[in-house]
């Protein structure tokens, strides 16, 4: 024979099982890479790829970065407005330089590509403002 | 005569064995006052290093401010490089194809691969469409522990 006390316990623990793994499924984790190329001294191509994590990350959350939202919760519309303040951000970060340089009879070429490779983002949409932290 | 030749050319020598010694003396304490400071790691203090990156604007940019955006972009990585050269030091390859005693072909390559972290933007100045990054990275023993 079960009791009610047994009954609310276990409802309670089903309760509970069921909000926290709803939290997890909806948290706002991205993945997010940069990447940009510099020929010759001058800006080739830069790319910022964002995209929502289909896995949750694991890790602690690193230094954050606080950035105006205006209410929104579209990250790419956020990191657009504030863009300069994100890159200096990702710099911080830490970036993986490459550099190349051929100079073929005294005329000299080069390349050079900085990269921040496939990082988790943890983000907290608040009314106005987003807290944007790395993952590690 | 002879003891003439001879007497001249002792003191010829002489005279050189002379100037030798005042230009050894004069040259010891000129190379001794020279002392090469050499920054290096140690466990107590840290060493700072500074660069100056330089980029320039691409030809087709839409306006002065967009001109000065990619501009620092492109410094901001030059002074990556160098502070990457500066810390890790940099690959060079070299190859020359000489033919019937002449050269045809020389190429000089050089290489960096390096991850650069907590390096800050002192100064940014940009005049006649060169923009140029003054970068910073503070290096201390901890960073390179294992």
């Amino acid at each position: 024979m079960r009791s009610r006390d047994g009954n609310l316990t276990f409802s309670l623990r089903l309760c509970s099982i069921i909000f926290f793994s709803s939290l997890a499924l909806n948290a706002s984790e991205y993945l997010i890479s940069y990447r940009y190329v510099v020929k010759n001294a001058t800006l080739y191509n830069e790319i910022l790829h964002i995209s929502n994590a289909m896995q949750p990350c694991h890790g602690k959350t690193q230094q954050t970065l606080i950035l105006e939202s205006n209410n929104s919760s579209d990250l790419r519309k956020i990191i657009s407005q504030n863009s300069q303040e994100f890159t200096e951000f990702i710099h911080k970060l830490g970036l993986h330089v490459k550099h190349e340089d051929i100079t073929i009879n005294s005329q000299n070429s080069s390349t050079t590509i900085l990269t921040l490779k496939t990082t988790c983002f943890k983000v907290d949409f608040n009314d106005n403002f987003a807290s944007i932290s790395p993952l590690k | 005569m002879k003891y003439f030749m001879l007497l001249l050319a002792l003191l010829g020598t002489s005279s050189l064995i002379v100037a030798d010694g005042t230009v050894d003396n004069q040259a010891v304490p000129i190379t001794s006052n020279i002392t090469k400071v050499e920054k290096v790691l140690s466990t107590t203090s840290s060493v700072r290093i500074s660069v100056v990156g330089q980029g320039v604007a691409p030809m087709n940019t839409s306006s002065p401010a967009q001109a000065y955006a990619l501009a620092k972009r492109a410094a901001t990585a030059d002074a990556y490089r160098l502070i990457a050269e500066k810390v890790k030091g940099v690959r060079i390859d070299g190859q020359d194809l000489i033919k019937n005693m002449m050269v045809k072909r020389s190429i000089v390559r050089t290489s960096v691969q390096a991850m650069v972290r907590n390096a800050n933007v002192v100064e940014t100045t940009f005049k006649e469409g060169l923009c140029e990054v003054e970068m910073e990275i503070l290096l201390s023993h901890s960073d390179f522990a294992q």
